[in-house]
């Protein structure tokens, strides 16, 4: 008969000095190491480096820095005149991009959460755009918006709309870039309002016809109540999104035509890449870093009170 | 309140039929229980009726009225789903008054014909729940409650207590029974549970493959099955159906034999005896205790396995040799097509 193997002797002198726990510990930690050691230097490294500078008066150009505390800080929110603009600027593209970003994909979803011939046609269509190169979507953009040689404005001047100059017109290009980034990216939050429809029992609508409810009541009072938890991270992460746009200002405007379309997150990039201002773009990018963590508390907070 | 009347209905998702030209009366104040095996469609005529569905052919009449084309909320039915439907979003008691609220019915009234169902159903404890908060069998009180509310003509209840366990069942099925004979309203009630049916229903109608196989009341149905398969399918456990011809002692059962080519015994018409007595004898392969008796499963040499319920606690043994006997009444016979051929000695009862 074969020895226990739990009393073979060979068998305690191999065991390590670690227990059970310890070594499901550092099992777990050997797993988690990579992804830890990427956040440390690519996140958290940049993190602490960005708070640094923020307290200092570093130009590239002449690599002086020196140490001013809240100056930064107190320059960006007092007397700086450009910032509260960009802000400006900031809130209007969240608020023109979100609703309509919102209205836009659940309308899509609406149509398109039910099966039918070609429906996946349909949802690849529209969330080819957010797979899409963003380079290449604003460059087409830009030509597609021109001003006379446009083909947006010369598909308008068939149905006698003389379109403005899109990009070109502070009043226009904040607009143009709204749609265009709605347009780009509207499939991802289709794509998740999809899933949230799907997830809805279809005997919620069933019943509520049953009882005498029209399509619009079925939708108000059924649907649209379930949807809120999918809702609230859409808003959120959309909300998020748009405040640190960048690369689609960057290409379609340049911050511009008179500054109508700088936005927080292209500003940072002007000041630190443009101007050399890199401590007073690190307070901005500090302060744009705590209106993502507000918003996303907001989210976490509305979450665990289950209101949404 | 409104008697049904179903005329040929037949219903078709593209090319494939699913209910093939169903005729039904229903009376007014009649609880009938659809029922049958998985994919007979039972669940589909139910829908079809109240209008989730649209009919592909017939006509369906609620009272006097025809409803094919009227829409499902102003046909006057009320259906409680299998999954409750109730809202996560609101209240017991804003769920139980949706209806209302939708059709513009003033809050006061709203109010007063929630807690008039609330009252009747138990449920005035638990108006300001969520479901959520609810168990499962007063969750499906409060989807009983909703459909009260809306005062309908006919009552449609699709599987409504196969989410629950085995003993909220029991006790709710006999709450329905109670409600029935409280409201006094039509009642359609699809279940692929014969206990639920046979317990329930005034008449039971039995689907296979989208076609009634008969129409009764559970006694008629147990006693006398149209045919081999409602014989089967009516009756826990299931009728012993066996080739005539594979019986020695088929002669003994008595009666007119003549064209008989199966025939059916139910368990527990079935008797132990010992193994010299019997009309035909097997051997115990296994014994099922029950509690209150035993399922036996026994080898009779040619014919198969039949099952046999031996009631008392003692039971014949594994491996035991037995003797099986019954009374000629109680023998069911099948013609080649599997129908039931009435004879003198099993007509007891029938007219």
């Amino acid at each position: 008969m074969k020895p226990s193997t739990v009393n073979d002797p060979r068998r305690t002198e191999r065991a390590p000095g670690l227990s059970l726990k310890m070594r499901g510990m550092l099992t777990a930690w050997l797993f988690v190491s990579p992804t830890v050691a990427g956040f440390m230097v690519f996140f958290l490294g940049p993190l602490i480096a960005v708070v640094f500078y923020s307290a200092t008066e570093w130009n590239m150009l002449s690599q002086t820095s020196t140490f001013v505390g809240w100056a930064n800080y107190q320059d960006a929110l007092t007397r700086n005149p450009d910032f509260w603009h960009v802000m400006r600027n900031s809130v209007v593209f969240a608020l023109g991009l979100v609703p309509m970003n919102i209205a836009l994909a659940l309308a899509l979803a609406m149509s398109l959460y039910r099966p039918f011939r070609g429906v996946v046609v349909f949802r690849t269509i529209f969330f080819a755009p957010v797979v899409t190169s963003a380079v290449a979507w604003a460059i087409v953009w830009k030509f597609l918006l021109q001003g006379e040689a446009g083909a947006v404005n010369q598909i308008l001047a068939t149905v006698g709309i003389d379109g403005p100059n899109w990009l070109r017109e502070p009043n226009w290009a904040m607009f143009a870039v709204i749609v265009t980034r709605v347009i780009k990216m509207v499939g991802l939050n289709m794509i998740l309002y999809i899933a949230a429809l799907q997830a809805i029992p279809r005997d919620f609508s069933e019943a509520a016809r049953l009882e005498g409810a029209t399509n619009w009541q079925i939708f108000r009072m059924v649907i649209w109540p379930n949807l809120a938890p999918a809702t609230l991270i859409i808003v959120v992460i959309t909300m998020i999104g748009s405040f640190k746009v960048f690369d689609h200002i960057y290409l379609m405007t340049g911050g511009g035509p008179e500054n109508g379309t700088l936005v927080l997150a292209f500003y940072i990039y002007q000041q630190a890449f443009e101007f050399f201002n890199v401590g007073y773009a690190s307070a901005l990018a500090i302060i744009m870093f705590f209106i993502v963590l507000a918003l996303t508390l907001v989210q976490i907070l509305l979450r665990r009170r289950g209101s949404l | 309140m409104a008697g049904l009347t179903l005329n040929n209905v037949t219903k078709k998702f593209g090319a494939v039929s699913v209910i093939k030209g169903v005729d039904l009366e229903v009376n007014d104040g009649d609880f009938v229980v659809f029922v049958g095996p998985s994919g007979c469609g039972k669940s589909t005529l139910l829908r079809v009726i109240s209008g989730l569905e649209d009919v592909s052919g017939g006509e369906i009449r609620i009272g006097d009225r025809l409803v094919n084309d009227v829409q499902a909320a102003r046909r006057g039915v009320a259906m409680v789903f299998q999954s409750y439907a109730l809202y996560p979003h609101l209240t017991v008691e804003q769920n139980m008054g949706f209806g209302l609220k939708v059709r513009k019915v003033k809050p006061a009234d709203i109010k007063t014909r929630v807690r008039e169902a609330a009252a009747t159903l138990k449920l005035e404890d638990f108006l300001e729940r969520y479901p959520r908060e609810l168990s499962g069998g007063q969750r499906q009180r409060v989807a009983i409650g909703r459909a009260i509310v809306s005062d309908p003509a006919i009552f449609l209840f699709d599987e409504p207590l196969s989410n629950l366990d085995a003993e909220l069942r029991v006790h709710m099925r006999a709450e329905i029974a109670a409600l029935h004979q409280r409201l006094g309203n039509t009642m359609i009630y699809v279940t692929h549970d014969q206990i639920e049916a046979m317990t329930l229903a005034d008449r039971i109608v039995i689907l296979r493959d989208g076609q009634i196989e008969q129409v009764g009341s559970p006694r008629e149905l147990y006693s006398h099955p149209k045919n081999v398969f409602v014989a089967q399918f009516i009756g826990s456990p299931k009728m012993n159906v066996v080739e005539a011809a594979s019986l020695s002692a088929v002669s003994e059962i008595g009666g007119d034999l003549a064209g008989v080519v199966s025939v059916g015994m139910r368990p527990e018409h079935l008797t132990v005896t010992q193994p010299t007595d019997g009309l035909f004898r097997g051997r115990v392969s296994l014994s099922e205790y029950t509690g209150a008796g035993s399922l036996l499963h026994v080898e009779v040499p040619g014919s198969g396995t039949f099952l046999v319920l031996q009631n008392g606690p003692e039971a014949a043994e594994t491996g035991a040799e037995i003797g099986l006997s019954i009374e000629p009444e109680n023998v069911h016979r099948f013609d080649a097509n599997g129908l039931r051929i009435p004879s003198s000695n099993s007509l007891k009862g029938e007219t």
